[in-house]
């Protein structure tokens, strides 16, 4: 008993946490074999298991693959795309004064607006193909990017600056021999933000405008009632977004154990 | 150092005013006199400022302003009414922290507005689908802020309110609330953010009011100026709101200004 108790302490965090899960997922499950829903409420009404079938079947067709393959191309190019503009741009602001003046009004506008009202202005200029998808995922991941390995730059140890220009380095040998690894554990933080507005940009470029897509999977079987699919959709982003997130924050972790952890912000 | 940090001040802010003014003027006079200006596909700044005018000064807009922040302050509200206890709850009980902390935190790193369209069709079109897509995104800043904030609550100071006689509630009003505040303040930041995708993804999705129906209507009609006026409406709105609560969460915790997190 005693050792039975022990077992449970130690481990406690994960038990009470996957048990806590569990117990809403059987609840859930059950919930329709014990009380017989009202007529409204279970024609929106679906199970863990009727969401499994649906994957299944959708598996089986070969219909989550095609929609998978759709949304993940559109996501890799523009979180690429972001990377490729967003990283130089933060370097370039963190280490000159005056041109951080200068694009610091654009960056901070941009930042405080949900970068989804641009959806139908990107419509409007680059189609209802993939590229507005990227463009809106482009335009959202690439905020964060930018601002963190400013501030990474930002921070660089004065000292060691100077150390190395005192030793004769130029601009780009103190980019190389110090700013860039001092704002590496930046830029892994701003990159898991930038996944999560690429996440968003992905669903909700979808959902607007599109044939093809996990967005336009949820849309469309929403709008049919299928709410199964629904949730197969919302599974499966769920599913990609904390694997990614939190494979991302376990590097961020090793890289920066020094940093006391503030808050959580996804 | 004063006298210097005045002059840089000046000029960070001059020279943001420059880049922003050449910006706006090159638009403008490139759009004049060097390209031809295709009104399905671009508009200039003083076809946006005559649109600004109409929209905004005279009012066409508000009535849209008014009915998507009917929906946000709802949402919000309940967010802040639920996210404040339930973050409390899991800073003060160890075994709350433990039950709570995987589930909200797989719910806070996922794309909750994927279950836009469900919420929309179970719902229906109007102010009560808008509200809980609101609260279903904004209510996790504030319980995991509030959580840390409890959290890193000073353990001495509630001994010394301990020791001098203090009852639980001079815990909770003398120690705990205002050293969470700035952690709160912080989450009603992020919280914010979050709260306006909720209330654009539901005005774009299916809406027959609302400042981000006005957008897409304006998009679907090419009335590019005044779909530019309504987002600039919408950016002048978020940048106020952004900015208060970080000069608020200034005020309150001066020592904590350092710590930028965006």
């Amino acid at each position: 008993m005693n050792r039975l108790v022990r077992f449970y302490l130690e481990r406690e965090h994960y038990l009470l946490g996957w048990g806590f899960i569990l117990l809403l997922l059987l609840a859930w499950e059950t919930t329709p074999h014990l009380v017989t829903l009202p007529k409204g409420l279970s024609l929106f009404f679906t199970t863990p298991s009727k969401v499994l079938e649906a994957f299944y079947d959708l598996v089986v067709q070969n219909q989550i693959q095609h929609h998978f393959y759709v949304s993940a191309i559109e996501f890799l190019l523009g979180l690429g795309l972001a990377i490729v503009v967003g990283l130089p741009v933060g370097l370039i602001t963190g280490r000159s004064r005056t041109i951080d003046a200068m694009v610091d009004p654009y960056v901070t506008v941009f930042n405080a607006t949900p970068r989804l009202i641009f959806l139908p202005l990107f419509i409007l200029w680059f189609g209802i193909g993939m590229w507005s998808k990227v463009m809106i995922v482009f335009i959202g991941a690439v905020f964060p990017l930018l601002i963190n390995t400013h501030e990474g730059v930002k921070n660089a140890d004065r000292v060691l600056v100077n150390v190395v220009r005192s030793f004769g380095a130029n601009e780009w040998q103190i980019m190389k021999v110090v700013v860039l690894p001092n704002s590496v554990p930046y830029i892994i933080a701003g990159l898991r933000l930038a996944i999560g507005r690429a996440v968003l940009g992905v669903v909700v470029g979808e959902f607007f405008g599109a044939s093809e897509g996990l967005g336009f999977m949820i849309a469309s079987a929403a709008t049919n009632y299928k709410v199964d699919v629904v949730f197969v959709g919302v599974a499966i982003f769920m599913g990609l977004s904390l694997i990614l997130t939190l494979s991302v924050k376990r590097i961020e972790n090793k890289l920066s154990r020094w940093r006391p952890e503030e808050t959580k912000t996804f | 150092m004063t006298v210097k940090g005045n002059y840089e001040e000046y000029r960070r802010l001059l020279l943001g005013l420059v880049s922003v003014i050449s910006f706006i003027t090159s638009w403008e006079l490139l759009l004049t006199y060097v390209f031809p200006l295709n009104p399905f596909f671009l508009t200039k700044p003083s076809l946006i400022a005559v649109a600004f005018n109409e929209q905004v000064i005279q009012g066409a807009l508000w009535r849209d302003l008014a009915v998507s922040s009917r929906a946000f302050l709802w949402g919000f509200s309940f967010a802040v009414l639920v996210g404040i206890p339930v973050g409390a709850f899991m800073g003060w009980r160890r075994r709350a922290e433990y039950t709570f902390d995987a589930f909200f935190t797989a719910l806070y790193a996922s794309p909750l507005v994927a279950l836009a369209p469900l919420i929309i069709v179970v719902f229906g079109v109007g102010l009560l689908a808008k509200s809980a897509l609101v609260f279903l995104l904004s209510v996790f800043p504030f319980i995991f802020n509030t959580f840390a904030g409890v959290r890193s609550t000073d353990r001495l100071m509630l001994n010394v309110v301990r020791s001098f006689g203090g009852k639980e509630k001079d815990l909770y009003l003398k120690v705990i609330f205002p050293s969470t505040l700035p952690y709160i303040v912080a989450g009603a930041r992020i919280a914010l953010g979050r709260g306006l995708v909720g209330i654009i993804v539901g005005e774009f999705y299916a809406a027959s009011e609302g400042i981000g129906f006005a957008i897409s209507r304006f998009g679907d009609t090419y009335r590019l100026p005044e779909m530019f006026a309504a987002i600039l409406v919408l950016m002048i709105a978020a940048v106020i709101m952004t900015e208060g609560m970080r000069k608020l969460e200034v005020f309150l915790a001066p020592w904590r200004s350092a710590q930028d997190t965006r």
